[in-house]
């Protein structure tokens, strides 16, 4: 875990999209069955509330003060029949705006996931796996938040206004005039209130990551601190950033503290004026005392209403910028796609073509210039080099991981890009330097090679490139479970493991990208010896730093400043005394020093 | 502690160890000391308001009985001014308390920031080498974040409701006694009801989340492994695993959508029950007029406000005790010792000699049965060290990863204690030494040294006990080999290292390293000393700095390749925590022993080399001594 891991909240542009908004409001309209369950459940709901109400005046005026008793209890029992539908309601609006806002989340996800699939290598490189994790999880939680409970809440905030506006007109249009001047500078101050809240709190998420990464870096720097005797220093410092927190959270708390009062005293001013001007209508005659009693109701009943639209209305904001970024990444376009027609079966036996490759992952920094090179079936390619120089390019532009700027390759005289990835990547068989398993049992992972294979076929592959003996160590077997990214098992249990994942795939073209750099040199001499009929029957490239797998290969290329530097096999370029010669004898020495000094690479392990 | 505090923090050097070995209750009230009087303040404040808010029913009663039916008008504005006074009473109070209270809980809250953050660089390296950072991060974060929830939000919301519905059943009671009692039934039903329901959602909200971070991984797992999976083009198979774990996400998350679906309407009938019931009584006390139409009215208003925020009771306490379980993790911390960095009575005036004597030493790791059940290599032990290093010498320790070399080191630094004999700096017993002051004098420089997230310039002030001028800095750096790297820069010294700024190659971040060490200046100097993963331009850069910085310091090389310790004034051979072997590298070659295998082995391994290559079809190359063993001290 490092301190990049609290990725700072992402900034956003003031003014929201407006085609965000409404994309996101098709994709709720995806779901128009639940979708009128809500309008129908928020309608029913502000109805009975007013209806209520409504009762209450008519309980007051039609039983209590004339002394109606009889009428009293009729009304009531309507009012608890009310009650039921109430509830009924309440019941339907959560279910359906639940609903939405769960199966919007699932359909985000699998989008993105989906997407996410399909996009090139080059995406990968260009998106921090922080950033997209952030698209999924937060955002997408965000989005469906919105889209399910805060349009409702807006919906219904919005609808109870009105709705008992609309009663107290019914009530006395005149009093309700004055309401009417009243209730918007409520929803007003509400709206506007909250917004500079929200912008606040943000201002304390942003100082809690700092505050977080610094814990972070003090606690793995640990050592370095008490060495260096930095414990005030260190201390004095953060005390700093928590004051800053202390201030800023404290502010953005009191700040919302406000807000009820205000709203409250708003609310208070109406119904001041209910007393005041109700009383002289009442005193004309035009008002009943029930009706000055439901008014007052009415005032209090939407007060949370607003609230909760006030809070919608800061929140939208917010929730759009996340619906633009998921957007973002479900619009990317990949960079390598399948040719219209493409060959979604094919054979990879035959001789491979570069042609006048030029590459580069950036503009300014070619990787390949003009790199031309012809390889025969069956043949082993060892490329050496030093780092960055592009051995691996060589590879991932075989694999179609990348295309090259300009030139072209052919495999068995068919160009790579006349097939489908799915087709290339299905035969040709690959082990990553940095193996990464998957979590799940050791046959799954496997298995990832060829879905179909039997366990004995799983076995089989295992053995081959001795995985076998180490895995009939665990309790469990091939059930053993590898852990997240494979990580309960060592660097070099989980090469093997990627070895025979890529031999149980049977593929045409056999590529080893430092395959097998954390393994003992016992286990090499004996994967060399097994690997050797696949070797030699498989067409093969071996990015490697093993003398003994360079040795063999048929073909030795020295891969430097953009193009072949050497070529040719090891005697020769032995006699070349060139780039490989030197790295032969520094090689050598660090292997011959591997194997039997006690004392080699072993390190100083401070935390 | 020379930190000023805002007028509005107070008490902010009350001591958190305070809270250690207390129950929860006492450590919670000991946790906001300084805050008390405030924090029960704003909890009158919010009784007062819930007061004044149970108050409205008051003016409605008298305005219905005294003006609307005795049809007398004439104090009509006065009804209407109380009711905007009530108003503003209780808004001011809420106001009041709520401000107070987050003052309470983000004073408090920044003094265990500000005391963890101190406590665990304190704690002594035992501690370090046994706990997860992940989970110390966890716990200094989001549990320092629902210990503040439960200050400014929970705590306060129950206050809240509490006092509303009490205030409220008071003035209820003050009406009208038999009516209050009656109507509050249903209030120990619906906590008794809310309670249950929240406890049962809390543990399906717990699956829910669990299926979500389940999800995460898979996720991350694809992302990290995006090469694999186009390499064997699987991605129509982790769509599908994918597919699987993101639908019972759904289910779950449909699951607590029906847990309020059933919640709220049987929370909503429940009420609307006793509703009917007490206006049922209500009403009929009217018409019988036992009560005046106002009290009925008053009664209907006060009814809601106890009633309605009942429902809420439950999922506050589930909060709650989701925090009370923070709180607790991150006493455990706070229950680790500290190790005292200014213990010690020889504090030494002059400059240090550097002459250090360890005799008969011995150490074994104080290592908790739960870790070594986690599979972690108990760390070596040591027997019987015995050694001298005079001021200015070079000391080599040669051995593999346990003989104990790191051990050596760690008790020079007392990252821990000897558990027998003696070590001596100058002639003093290192335990009479206060860490902090004995740290002060040692630097060490790493294979791969940890820097900090900010500028380089501050990166390499790191370590510096004084101010250092500009020209200070960059002298350090230019000794160091690393200036004009850094000037390559554009920001120069202001470029920010790590993932928010330039990624530095190893050599670099060495070199960093070494200028961070030329500046704190220390006597005695510990090298790992490891240039194997570096080309041999970078090898040079850095043996030069090396050179320059070992100078007038007694320095000890964590050694790993005999080829760079040759020069070494003495060399320590160790294996399985004893010194095996010890002297300089003329004797040791020339002494049958391990370090004779080995140094016979380099010298093999340059005869077969020389023989392979003659195979291959070439004359040998003029010298068979590898690079590294040619390397001669340049001072003495």
């Amino acid at each position: 875990m490092s301190a990049g891991l609290y990725v700072e909240e992402e900034e956003f542009s003031a003014s929201f999209s407006g085609p965000a908004l409404m994309r996101l409001l098709k994709l709720v309209l995806n779901y128009r069955g639940y979708v009128a369950g809500y309008v129908v459940g928020v309608i029913g709901l502000v109805a009975m509330e007013g209806i209520h109400i409504y009762l209450g005046k008519r309980i007051l005026d039609e039983g209590v003060i004339p002394g109606d008793f009889a009428h009293v209890q009729q009304l009531l029992i309507l009012w608890g029949l009310v009650s039921v539908a109430l509830a009924g309601f309440v019941a339907l609006f959560i279910f359906c705006a639940g609903s939405v806002g769960q199966a919007i989340n699932y359909d985000l996800r699998k989008a993105m996931f989906g997407r996410l699939q399909e996009l090139s290598l080059s995406y990968y490189d260009k998106t921090p796996v922080g950033w997209i994790m952030a698209r999924a999880t937060s955002d997408s939680r965000r989005v469906s938040e919105l889209v399910s409970f805060g349009f409702l809440d807006f919906f219904w905030g919005a609808t109870s206004v009105v709705v008992f506006l609309g009663f107290m007109m019914w009530l006395n249009w005149r009093l309700a005039l004055v309401m009417l001047f009243i209730v918007p500078v409520m929803v007003g101050a509400a709206l506007l209130f909250q917004k500079h809240i929200l912008g606040q709190w943000r201002e304390v998420r942003r100082l809690n990551s700092r505050i977080t990464g610094s814990y972070a870096e003090s606690i793995q720097g640990v050592r370095v601190t008490k060495s260096l005797g930095r414990e005030q220093a260190n201390l004095t410092e953060f005390s700093g950033l928590a004051t800053e927190m202390y201030s800023a959270s404290y502010k953005a708390a009191w700040l919302s503290a406000l807000f009820l009062p205000v709203i409250q005293v708003i609310a208070a001013v109406a119904v001041s004026a209910v007393i005041y001007v109700g009383g002289q209508q009442y005193a004309q005659g035009f008002m009943t005392v029930g009706a000055i009693q439901a008014f007052i109701q009415y005032l209090f009943w939407m007060l949370f209403p607003i609230q909760e639209m006030a809070r919608v209305y800061a929140q939208i904001q917010q929730a759009v910028a996340s619906g633009e970024r998921i957007f973002a990444l479900i619009d990317s376009i990949p960079e390598i796609q399948d040719q219209p027609g493409a060959k979604t079966q094919v054979s990879l036996r035959g001789d491979i073509e570069f042609k006048h490759i030029h590459f580069a992952y950036e503009p300014s920094n070619p990787v390949l210039t003009n790199f031309t090179l012809h390889v025969e079936e069956g043949e082993t390619v060892a490329l050496v080099g030093p780092t960055g120089a592009g051995k691996s390019t060589v590879v991932n532009l075989l694999c179609r991981f990348y295309e090259p700027q300009t030139g072209l390759i052919e495999i068995a005289g068919q160009e790579v890009r006349s097939m489908t990835l799915h087709a290339l990547h299905s035969r040709i068989g690959m082990v990553l330097q940095t193996p990464y398993l998957f979590s799940g049992s050791l046959t799954e992972n496997l298995r990832y090679g060829r879905l179909e294979a039997t366990d004995a076929e799983v076995r089989e592959a295992a053995e081959l490139v001795g995985a076998d003996e180490f895995i009939r160590h665990f309790p469990q077997g091939y059930d053993t479970d590898v852990g997240e990214g494979g990580a309960l098992l060592s660097v070099g249990q989980k090469q093997l493991i990627s070895m025979a994942r890529a031999v149980l795939a049977h593929p045409d073209i056999f590529i080893m990208d430092e395959a097998t750099s954390s393994v003992d040199t016992l286990t090499e001499a004996k994967i060399q010896a097994a690997m050797q009929t696949l070797l030699s029957s498989t067409t093969s490239f071996v990015i490697a730093h093993r003398l003994s797998t360079i040795r063999n290969a048929d073909k030795i290329l020295v891969i430097r400043n953009g193009g072949i530097s050497e070529m040719g096999n090891h005697a020769n370029l032995i006699r070349a005394r060139g780039y490989y010669y030197d790295l032969y004898r520094k090689q050598y020495r660090d292997e011959a020093s591997r194997d039997t000094d006690p004392f080699f690479g072993s390190k100083l392990t401070y935390a | 502690m020379t930190i000023s505090f805002p007028r509005s923090l107070r008490l902010q050097d009350f001591d958190l160890r305070r809270i250690r070995g207390v129950s929860q209750a006492k450590a919670l009230y000991r946790f906001i000391a300084g805050y008390r009087v405030i924090y029960l303040a704003a909890l009158a404040a919010l009784a007062i308001s819930g007061f004044a808010r149970s108050q409205f029913a008051t003016v409605i009663r008298r305005f219905t009985d005294d003006v609307l039916l005795a049809q007398n008008f004439k104090d009509l504005h006065w009804y209407g001014l109380a009711f905007l006074g009530l108003a503003g009473v209780a808004g001011t109070c809420t106001f009041w308390g709520s401000r107070q209270a987050a003052r309470t809980a983000e004073g408090a809250v920044r003094r265990l920031r500000v005391f963890l953050y101190d406590h665990l660089q304190h704690l002594p390296f035992a501690r370090h080498d046994h706990m997860q950072s992940g989970d110390l991060i966890q716990r200094s974060s989001s549990d320092v974040e629902e210990v503040r929830r439960l200050l400014a939000e929970h705590f306060t919301g129950v206050g809240r409701i509490f006092t509303i519905s009490s205030m409220a059943f008071l003035a209820m009671f003050d009406l009208h006694a038999r009516l209050a009692l009656v109507s509050a039934v249903v209030i120990p039903i619906s906590v008794f009801v809310s309670t249950r329901f929240w406890r049962h959602l809390a543990q399906i909200f717990f699956d829910f989340q669990d299926q979500e971070a389940r999800l995460s991984s898979l996720l991350q797992e694809n992302l990290y492994g995006a090469r694999v999976v186009r390499a064997f083009a699987r991605e129509r198979h982790e769509i599908g695993r994918f597919e699987a774990a993101n639908a019972t996400l759904r289910h779950r998350g449909r699951r607590m959508v029906r847990f309020h679906n059933i919640y709220w309407p049987s929370m909503d009938l429940l009420l609307a029950t006793q509703m009917v019931g007490s206006l049922m009584l209500g009403s009929w006390m009217a018409v019988q007029g036992e009560i005046s139409v106002g009290t009925y009215l008053a009664f209907v208003s006060l009814l809601s406000l106890m009633i309605g925020p009942i429902r809420h009771l439950g999922r506050i306490f589930a909060l709650s005790t989701q925090s009370l379980v923070s709180l607790d993790r991150i006493r455990t911390i706070i229950e680790e010792r500290r190790e005292p960095l200014h213990a010690g009575d020889h504090v030494p005036e002059s400059p240090l000699q550097g002459d250090i004597r360890y005799e008969n030493v011995s150490f074994a790791y104080d290592v908790p049965a739960s870790d070594t059940a986690e599979g972690r290599r108990p760390p070596a032990v040591l027997h019987d060290i015995s050694f001298t290093a005079a001021p200015g010498q070079i000391v080599a320790i040669l051995g593999s990863t346990g003989s104990g070399k790191t051990s050596v080191m760690n008790l020079l630094l007392r990252f821990y204690d000897a558990s027998a004999g003696h070590i001596y700096l100058d002639g003093v017993d290192l335990t009479r030494y206060p860490r902090a002051a004995l740290r002060r004098h040692i630097g060490i420089v790493q294979q791969d040294p940890f820097l900090f997230g900010r500028t380089i310039r501050e990166n390499i002030r790191y370590g510096a006990a004084q101010e250092v001028s500009e020209e200070e800095i960059q002298n350090a750096a230019r000794a160091a080999n690393i200036h004009d790297s850094v000037m390559s820069f554009p920001k120069g010294y202001d470029t920010i290292v790590g993932e928010q700024g330039v990624t530095l190659s190893g050599g670099q971040r060495q070199r960093l390293a070494i200028a961070r060490t030329i500046l704190k200046d220390p006597k005695i100097l510990i090298l790992d000393d490891a240039t194997s993963a570096v080309d041999a331009e970078t090898e040079r850069f850095i043996r030069d700095a090396l050179q320059q910085l070992m100078q007038g310091r007694t320095t000890f090389i964590i050694a790993h390749r005999i080829s760079s310790i040759a020069t070494a004034d003495k060399i320590l051979v160790m294996d399985g925590g004893r010194i095996v072997q010890a002297g300089a590298h003329a004797e040791l070659a020339a002494q049958a022993g391990l370090y004779r295998q080995v140094f016979q082995l380099q010298t093999s391994i340059e005869a077969e080399l020389t023989e392979e290559l003659a195979a291959a079809g070439k004359p040998p190359p003029p010298n068979g001594l590898a690079p590294g063993l040619q390397v001669q001290r340049d001072s003495g």
